[in-house]
């Protein structure tokens, strides 16, 4: 093996292992303490979950009560990317009992940010079960 | 039982009834089944978990405050729920509390339900129910009925607790666990294993109004799965994909 090509594993080691622990749990304590009902734009967050390999990054969002047709996907920029998708009926507060606040929502929608380069133009995307599976290849040098 | 912990009884509690434990964990597995029992069945609050140990809440039910660990009951059941998730560090005595209340009670066998990730989970039409067992007869039981053996594998969270307390005094304890989500709450998997539950206490529990309700549950019960994800990670749940290393 040639001393570049190993400069290249260690170093897609070092990025992978880097300080992800410490972030990864700050975000998830960062993320349990938002609220996930947005009243103002009508929304719920979903819940989400992010599996990051050597070759790819992998999103799964859980949208209940939602159809194929009405997921969007957009690339926000570079980094982030949104995901809604329409509730077939309207949910409101009041429907889990909830009488002391007010508030419709008819949409799941949450921002991703993806923590390493990735192609989106490779993004390859699935939904069963109200579980939508995003695939987004790393980038590796060669690409950047 | 720990002088942390006090079991409150509101009723009279039945001897030799099946006690069943439903916590937050993977998938809130054990959680939605409970909560499907008591509806179900009709089980009414018969004690409730007062405790320094627990956050500084209460549970509001048609404006009246609960606890949010809880043991419902009728003549042949006794089920304890927590309706929060329940910090790493106090776990231990939680439930270690709560089992040793249920042996004094003299249950006849401790079950709790829940369930065991699996890698893309939504590939998986109808999800499979294993068990383990505290005791050899348990064991025994298990087979007889044709439920699945756990045979190798790490165990992380309340089950844990709860096996390793009742064989530590050979009491019969049980655990159905269904294929379930990691991260996501799931109804599909609570159904298998009150289907499992029917199969080893002989209860008739209808899942058709859990699956009805499917995708209700999925979004009511986000903040609580989101809450117990931050305690999983806590308790180093992801072992439980780990490979044991058994030498004999």
């Amino acid at each position: 093996m040639t001393s570049k090509k190993k400069q290249f594993i260690f170093d897609t080691i070092d990025e992978y292992f880097e300080g992800f622990e410490d972030w990864a749990e700050q975000l998830q304590e960062r993320l349990a303490q938002r609220h996930s009902w947005n009243q103002r734009a009508c929304t719920i967050e979903p819940l989400r979950h992010m599996e990051i390999t050597p070759l790819e990054v992998k999103i799964t969002v859980d949208l209940p009560h939602t159809e194929e047709k009405n997921v969007k996907i957009t690339q926000m920029n570079e980094k982030t990317i949104e995901i809604s998708a329409k509730i077939k009926k309207s949910v409101k507060f009041d429907d889990f009992g909830i009488t002391y606040r007010r508030g419709e929502f008819n949409m799941l929608q949450c921002r991703t940010r993806i923590p390493v380069p990735v192609n989106t133009d490779q993004m390859k995307t699935r939904f069963n079960k109200g579980i939508l599976e995003i695939r987004l290849p790393r980038k590796s040098r060669k690409d950047s | 039982m720990s002088e942390k912990v006090r079991i409150i009884e509101k009723d009279k509690i039945p001897s030799d009834a099946n006690m069943i434990f439903g916590f937050p964990d993977v998938g809130l597995v054990g959680v939605i089944a409970t909560s499907h029992l008591i509806s179900e069945l009709n089980l009414v609050e018969v004690a409730y978990m007062d405790s320094k140990l627990l956050p500084p809440l209460i549970v509001l039910h048609e404006g009246l405050p609960h606890s949010p660990i809880r043991v419902f009951g009728n003549n042949q059941l006794l089920l304890a729920i927590s309706e929060t998730a329940i910090a790493t560090d106090t776990l231990d005595p939680i439930v270690n509390s709560l089992v040793d209340w249920g042996k004094k009670k003299k249950a006849k066998t401790i079950i709790s339900l829940s369930g065991i990730p699996v890698q893309d989970r939504q590939d998986i039409q109808k999800p499979k129910v294993f068990a383990a067992a505290s005791t050899l007869e348990s064991l025994k039981l298990i087979k007889e009925k044709g439920v699945e053996v756990l045979t190798e594998g790490y165990i992380v969270g309340p089950q844990a607790i709860i096996l390793q307390n009742c064989a530590k005094t050979q009491f019969p304890a049980l655990t159905l666990f269904a294929q379930c989500f990691l991260n996501y709450p799931d109804p599909e998997a609570a159904a298998e294993v009150l289907k499992g539950l029917n199969l080893i206490t002989g209860l008739k529990v209808d899942v058709s109004k859990l699956l009805e309700k499917g995708e209700d549950i999925r979004l009511r019960a986000r903040d609580i799965m989101k809450r117990t994800q931050q305690e999983l990670t806590k308790m180093k749940k992801s072992q439980e994909y780990d490979l044991p290393l058994y030498v004999s």
